[in-house]
């Protein structure tokens, strides 16, 4: 039964995960998301994590997803983007290579190790609560909690990741703030002035605009010279990666 | 006076400086002047150090002047120190006082010359750093002077380098001192392991001592210091670069490329003598036959070259390899000896080859020289003194050291010495080849250029030029030369050296041992280590009469050549040796096909990727505009596609590494 | 009301005790960067310019002063008097502070205090508004305190992500230049992808031992011989590729010249410098600390890493010729020269890492103050060509970015050359000669990109000779009082350590790491 479940929302988890790349317009995304979070969840209540699960669903699924929705409707970018452009030749067939290559040894790890794992599962060392000795001698194992469980891997061994947390909390906020508010006043480019020790005939400089990311239509990109460029950052990437 | 050691770094050092700072403002002459004046100084202050250790006994003849420690405790400990030590004064003596009459040289050369301050700049850093070389009582402080005069040789090379052939040049000797350097890390690297230390004294005591290092240790240093020697000094294979270095100035030739930085291996060789002594017998004979080769394999070269600064420059490499037999025969009174006379004669036919480059407006080509005698004068004078000493024609001074090399070659082994001795009749040979070609003969400047001549008139005008006498030819130059005596700053060197190159000869005569005054002076460095000469007076008599006559024979050969036309000089100059055996060809196919290709690879990956990379998202930020397609243009994709192949590889490995 | 408080209740969780003093650095730091936080957003309009980067450069020093305690008493050893001497570790050993991760924090301090002194001027020129940036850059340091004192996976783990988050965000602070941006997101989309993988390598490294914490998986690997070691050497495979791609080893560097060349120069001083260090402190954790007993499995994998990014590192950067893109390959090529002392899996070659580190924090920020200084504003002038003659305009900077790159060259009487040279005779010691001699040869190599740099800015430009032109550009390029502190700092510590290298290579082997219990 359990194997059953597992594989049925492992393959959920990896169907919603294809579908956010593949799909392509960001709102199909951003729900095949939901589907892999769900998925998770489901995976949580195999385990009787029941507490994760339930936060699971409620944060990630419910807030977080949420979230995105919305930045994508209120941005407009709720149209398809074209990702079949394929600015570097063989970009993908390179890419499917390594996704095979991947998917292959993490088969071969799992298949040499074989469940063997040395971590144990959570509520055979952590319970709190003792287990109910029955009359007749057998025991029950205890109905443990999995808030209490949580609470006490938060506040002991775990207890400083916690904390620091924080920070990580704090810088995203922050970064959040500085990333979206725009400097006071126009956005004008910064004056192209040429330094007066630059001694020699500087190059061209790219004006360095910043235009509105509205504006964004990208259909009349010239995929020729990209290609060029590209293709070459493709062969170097696999000669380095060789080396 | 041996105190004013460090007073000899001292003064190029601050002449580098100053130039830095101020060259420009000083202009010509006075950038000029200044340098001049500081490798000047520098020379006094050699001069008073060598006579203050002459003052000493003969086994205390060794000051080390210790800047300060530069690591006073651990297991590194390395001064900043000089070693003034009668091989180090030595060198130190030629370097500075040929320097100073190149720099005195270069004033009249380059005059003109937009950069002028900037080339006695360079010409002072290359002093400093070769006297970091020779005076470093360590081996990192030569390794220091190594790189630096390298550095210097690759910016001098280049100087002229609007000329595309000059920043290949430039390149080329980059790239193949860089092959010689890496022998040189390494062996510092061995030695250091090996001995712990990387001071000269502490190095040799500790390497002389019974136990002091094992021989295949030794063997390896001495090869690996071999590699870095023959990078520095051209030897075969790694000779490549010196002909085309001639493409830098012609004082940066004569001073750097064939008496002073060149000779840098032979010099290092001869400092490590008492390792060379603890290695396999082999190694020191693999440093002889590979010196005699790249003597007879330049020398045959030189005979079909017809731009008057390569013949010089494939001389050069032949001159080394005749010091790096020496050296490996244990000779190396007579590698020093031969080092310093070829400096002298060497620059001295440089600086003349300079002056009649000079003279007949920057043409190298000694096919359109001829009779020049009559118009330089002092030139001619000068250079057929240097043609004599190089030719090894008694009493000049390179007959005495060339025939302490022979001997060398001679004790060591019979077919050495044959060998060697064809190599010095070649050598003979191509010299005179040059000096008739360029000094004697008829004229060949005034219709040199008739292919070129487009016009009309110009060509009349010189057909009319060539109905005149050799004689008016000179009186009354074409209207495309004007060969004519260089200014004084130029030719008073030439005369000072010409001198040396005449007597250079009474430094180490062979008659008894009190007139050998360069073996007696550098005893104490050699650890008797020198080779004792067996061989009889009789024999040596009769060795150096082989060597006269050789050298006669050669002169003959190339009179009967150029001057009287008896032989066909077509089958002489062989195209197979104008082009170097092809050698250089085959190294520059090879570069040219696989090892090009890597590098176009390297230029290709730069220009179309990094470049691309740049430009293209500029472009396509202008043109799309929008900040999140930015990060879509396609490269953090391939990114992410690298950073995925590399996890894919590690995890490979750890997978072929797992046990179950 | 406090009586009940006090009392626990019956079924409390025994929450482990704190050893408040082994935190302090940490808290001053991450304390100090909230408190200017609240600082700033209550009372903006009262606060002068100068009060940010002076605050920030007082909370760094008041850091490494909170250090030196710590330092004294964990490298002191046990004694009647003071039995408390020697490393521990705090919070269920989740914490670690040893001499290694107190080194780290200096280390950090010292960055921080340079680069606030540099931003300073550079965000008033470029007109980028303040507080927030220190605040990032105190925030991203503390990240980097976490990842060097970590005894946990997942603390390392939250250490690392705090580092790079706050500097995903300062690499795009640059909202007027467009290649600010790109880079912010280049780097943050990439660094998510290696976090992923770094977290994964965590999730197997667990399932292998049974435990995140670095002490018990020691203990782990150390009992228990295991008969099936996939899963563990898979988790090697994915934490390598985390710590390679923060400390940009080949393959995993692709991001690092684009994302140097984009972000604003002081904030490359800043990565190239503190996220650097602090990804090999991790990796030194992880790896030689808790993962020694296995090291005849990693080593080879640091050695082909190592060969690879010295290589690429050192040839590719010849044809570049953008100076921040230089720099950028050169600050891969260091991270071979580093990834060489890892190699060495000795604590002499734990050392000398930590010695580069220190050396080259120092000349990588003195390079990028000139390159802040010199390329004007919006960093837009980077290009060779650009800064050619500047050594002739203005003479100190160009002595003071000589100095620099004759360090990082590795040419005696700099810190760099020790730097050099302990490494890559750590390595020989360690018998890996082969990688020694490729670093050397790489180091020859990169002399080469070092040299250019110098020629350009003493011998180039030419062209213009002009003196009034020559006195006009003297005027050109101010040198504010912190840039120029940065640059005394930064000479100074590099000659002199390059004279005089003994006592911070001591204190680099009074460093070396340890696994505490507590």
């Amino acid at each position: 039964m359990e194997a059953i479940v597992f594989f049925v929302s492992a393959a959920i988890i990896l169907a919603g995960g294809l579908g956010v790349i593949v799909l392509r317009n960001p709102v199909h995304a951003a729900l095949s998301l939901v589907a892999t979070l769900f998925g998770v969840a489901v995976l949580f209540i195999d385990m009787e994590a029941y507490f994760l699960a339930a936060v699971q669903v409620i944060v990630y699924a419910g807030a977080i997803v949420v979230l995105f929705l919305f930045v994508i409707m209120l941005v407009g970018v709720d149209k398809a983007e074209d990702i079949y452009a394929e600015p570097i030749i063989k970009q993908r067939q390179f890419a499917a290579l390594a996704a095979a290559g991947m998917l292959i040894l993490v088969a071969l790890v799992g298949v040499a190790f074989a469940g063997d794992v040395t971590g144990q599962p959570s509520n055979e060392d952590m319970t709190i609560s003792r287990a109910i000795e029955n009359p007749d001698g057998t025991t029950t194992p205890a109905e443990t909690s999995n808030i209490n469980q949580l609470a006490e891997a938060l506040f002991t061994d775990y207890v400083f990741a916690f904390e620091i947390t924080a920070l990580l909390l704090t810088i995203a906020v922050v970064g959040a703030v500085v990333l979206a508010r725009r400097p006071k006043g126009d956005l004008q480019p910064l004056p192209d002035v040429e330094p007066s020790w630059a001694l020699r005939k500087p190059r061209a400089v790219t004006p360095t605009e910043a235009t509105d990311p509205s504006a964004g239509d990208d259909a009349d990109q010239d995929p020729d010279e990209t290609t060029v460029d590209q293709a070459a950052t493709d062969g170097a990437e696999t000669d380095e990666a060789k080396a | 006076m041996e105190h004013l050691l460090w007073v000899i770094p001292a003064f190029p050092l601050v002449g580098f400086l100053t130039l830095m700072v101020a060259g420009r403002r000083m202009g010509e002459p006075m950038a000029g002047w200044f340098a001049t004046s500081m490798v000047g100084g520098a020379f006094a202050a050699t001069a008073a150090v060598f006579f203050g250790l002459l003052g000493r006994d003969t086994g205390e003849r060794v000051y080390e002047f210790t800047l300060f420690e530069w690591l006073p405790s651990g297991e590194f400990s390395v001064s900043f120190g000089f070693l003034g030590d009668p091989l180090s004064i030595a060198m130190a003596l030629f370097i500075t006082g040929i320097s100073t009459l190149i720099h005195l040289y270069a004033i009249g050369y380059m005059h003109g010359d937009p950069n002028f301050s900037k080339f006695f700049l360079y010409l002072n850093m290359f002093v400093f750093s070769m006297l970091m070389l020779v005076m470093g009582d360590n081996m990192l402080l030569t390794f220091l002077g190594w790189e630096g005069v390298g550095a210097c040789s690759y910016f001098l090379i280049s100087f002229w380098f609007g000329d595309e052939a000059n920043a290949s040049a430039g390149k080329k000797a980059f790239v193949t001192n860089r092959v010689g350097d890496f022998g040189f890390m390494l062996a510092m690297f061995l030695v250091f392991f090996t001995v712990g230390s990387l001071n000269y004294s502490d190095m040799f005591l500790s390497v002389m001592s019974p136990d002091g290092i094992a021989e295949s240790t030794a063997t390896a240093i001495v090869v690996l210091l071999f590699v870095g020697a023959a990078g520095k000094s051209a030897q075969f294979p790694l000779y490549l670069w010196l002909p085309d270095a001639m493409a830098g100035p012609t004082p940066v030739s004569a001073l750097i490329h064939a008496a002073t930085m060149v000779t840098s291996g032979v010099y290092l060789l001869t400092r490590m003598n008492p390792v060379i002594a603890e290695s396999a017998n082999w190694a020191p004979d693999m440093i002889a036959w590979i010196g005699l080769f790249t003597a007879l394999f330049a020398a045959t070269i030189a005979v079909a070259q017809n731009d008057i600064k390569k013949v010089l420059a494939y001389s050069t490499v032949s001159q080394l390899g005749f010091m790096f037999v020496a050296v490996g025969s244990g000779l190396y009174v007579a590698a020093i000896f031969h080092m310093i006379t070829h400096a002298f004669f060497k620059a001295l036919l440089f600086l003349g080859a300079g002056s009649v480059i000079h003279g007949m407006d920057d043409d190298q080509d000694m096919r359109h020289y001829g009779a020049l005698s009559k118009a330089m004068p002092i030139t001619a004078a000068t250079f057929i003194v240097g043609w004599l000493a190089i030719s090894g024609v008694p009493p000049f001074s390179g007959f005495w050291s060339k025939d302490e090399v022979l001997l060398a070659a001679y004790e060591n082994n019979f077919v050495l010495w044959l060998l060697l001795l064809l190599a010095a009749i070649m050598t003979a040979f191509y010299m005179s080849r040059l000096v008739f070609m360029t000094f004697f003969g008829e004229a060949r400047w005034s219709d040199g250029h008739d292919a070129e001549a487009v016009d009309g008139e110009i060509a009349a005008a010189e057909d009319a030029d060539d109905d005149a006498t050799v004689e008016a030819a000179a009186e009354a130059p074409s209207r495309e030369y004007h060969p004519h005596e260089s200014p004084w700053q130029m030719w008073v060197p030439l005369v000072a050296l010409a001198g040396l190159a005449a007597v250079g000869g009474v430094l180490n005569l062979p008659f008894s041992h009190d007139t050998k005054l360069l073996e007696k002076w550098l005893e104490p460095i050699l650890f008797g280590n020198e080779v004792h000469i067996t061989a009889s007076t009789g024999t040596k008599w009769l060795l150096a009469i082989f060597a006269i006559v050789g050298g006669v024979v050669g002169i003959g050969l190339a009179a009967a050549a150029y001057l009287r036309k008896r032989i066909d000089t077509k089958a002489i100059e062989a195209p197979i040796l104008a082009q170097g055996w092809m050698y250089d060809k085959a190294v520059t196919d090879f570069m040219g096909g696989p090892g090009r290709r890597m590098f176009d690879a390297a230029t290709w990956f730069d220009a179309n990727i990094i470049d691309g990379a740049v430009k293209g998202t500029a472009r396509i930020t202008t043109t799309v505009g929008s900040r999140l397609r930015l990060a879509q243009t396609g490269l953090v994709r391939t990114y992410a596609l690298g950073v995925v192949v590399g996890t894919v590889i590690l995890v490979t490995y750890f997978v072929a590494r797992m046990s179950f | 009301m406090l009586n009940i408080l006090a009392q626990p209740p019956t079924d409390a969780i025994p929450t482990p005790d704190v050893a408040w003093s082994g935190l302090m650095p940490l808290l001053i730091l991450s304390g100090g960067a909230v408190l200017l936080l609240t600082i700033v957003s209550l009372a903006k309009d009262f606060i002068p310019r100068w009060f940010t980067p002076i605050y920030t450069v007082l909370i760094g020093i008041a850091t490494g002063v909170a250090a030196i305690p710590l330092w004294l008493r964990v490298t002191d050893t046990p004694s009647a008097a003071d039995p408390n001497n020697g490393p521990f570790a705090t919070l269920d050993s989740s914490f670690g502070v040893d001499g290694f991760s107190v080194f780290f924090t200096m280390l950090f301090a010292a960055v921080v205090v340079l680069v606030a002194l540099l931003a300073n001027d550079y965000l008033r020129r470029e007109d980028i508004d303040g507080p927030e940036f220190y605040v990032l850059m105190m925030l991203s340091a503390s990240g980097g305190i976490v990842m060097a004192s970590a005894n946990d996976l997942i603390v390392m783990f939250l250490g690392l992500e705090i580092l790079s988050i706050a500097v995903y965000v300062m690499a795009a602070m640059h909202s007027r230049r467009i290649e600010s941006q790109e880079a912010g997101m280049k780097y943050f989309v990439l660094g998510a992808l290696s976090s992923a993988v770094f977290l994964y390598g965590i999730a197997l490294t667990y399932g292998a031992t049974g435990s995140t914490n670095l002490v018990e998986i020691r203990e782990f690997l150390s009992n228990v011989i295991l008969l099936n070691d996939a899963l563990l050497l898979a988790g090697f495979a994915l934490l390598l590729v985390g710590f390679g791609f923060k400390v940009a080893a080949v393959p995993f560097h692709s991001w690092t010249p684009d994302v140097y060349q984009g972000a604003p120069t002081p904030v490359v001083g800043f990565m190239a410098s503190a996220v650097k260090a602090a990804a090999f402190a991790g990796m030194l954790r992880v790896f030689w600390l808790t993962f020694g007993s296995y090291r005849t499995d990693w080593q080879p994998v640091i050695y082909g890493l190592a060969i690879a990014t010295l290589l690429v590192g050192s040839f590719v950067a010849i044809v570049q010729t953008d100076v921040k893109r230089m720099l950028a390959y050169s600050s891969i090529s260091h991270a071979g020269y580093l990834l060489v002392g890892v190699q060495a899996a000795t604590n002499e070659g734990t050392a000398t890492v930590l010695f580069y580190l220190a050396a080259y924090a120092f000349m990588v920020i003195g390079s990028f103050t000139v390159i802040t200084l010199a390329t004007g504003p919006g960093d837009a002038k980077t290009s060779l060509t650009d800064i050619a003659g500047l050594a002739r305009t203005r003479p100190v900077l160009g002595i003071a970015l000589t100095v620099f790159l004759l360090g990082q060259a590795g040419v005696p009487f700099t810190s760099g050359f020790f730097a050099k040279f302990y490494v890559i005779s750590a390595a020989a010691d360690a018998n890996s000669y082969g990688l020694a001699i490729v670093a050397m040869l790489a180091a020859v190599v990169a002399a080469f990109l070092y040299l250019r740099i110098m020629m350009a800015i003493w011998l180039d430009g030419d062209e213009v000779a002009d003196p009034t032109e020559l006195a006009a550009a003297k005027a050109g390029i101010p040198v504010p009082w912190g840039a120029a502190v940065v640059l005394v700092v930064t000479v100074g510590f590099t000659l002199v350590f390059g004279l005089w290298p003994e006592p911070m290579i001591e204190m680099a082997r009074d460093a070396v790491p340890a696994l505490a219990i507590g």
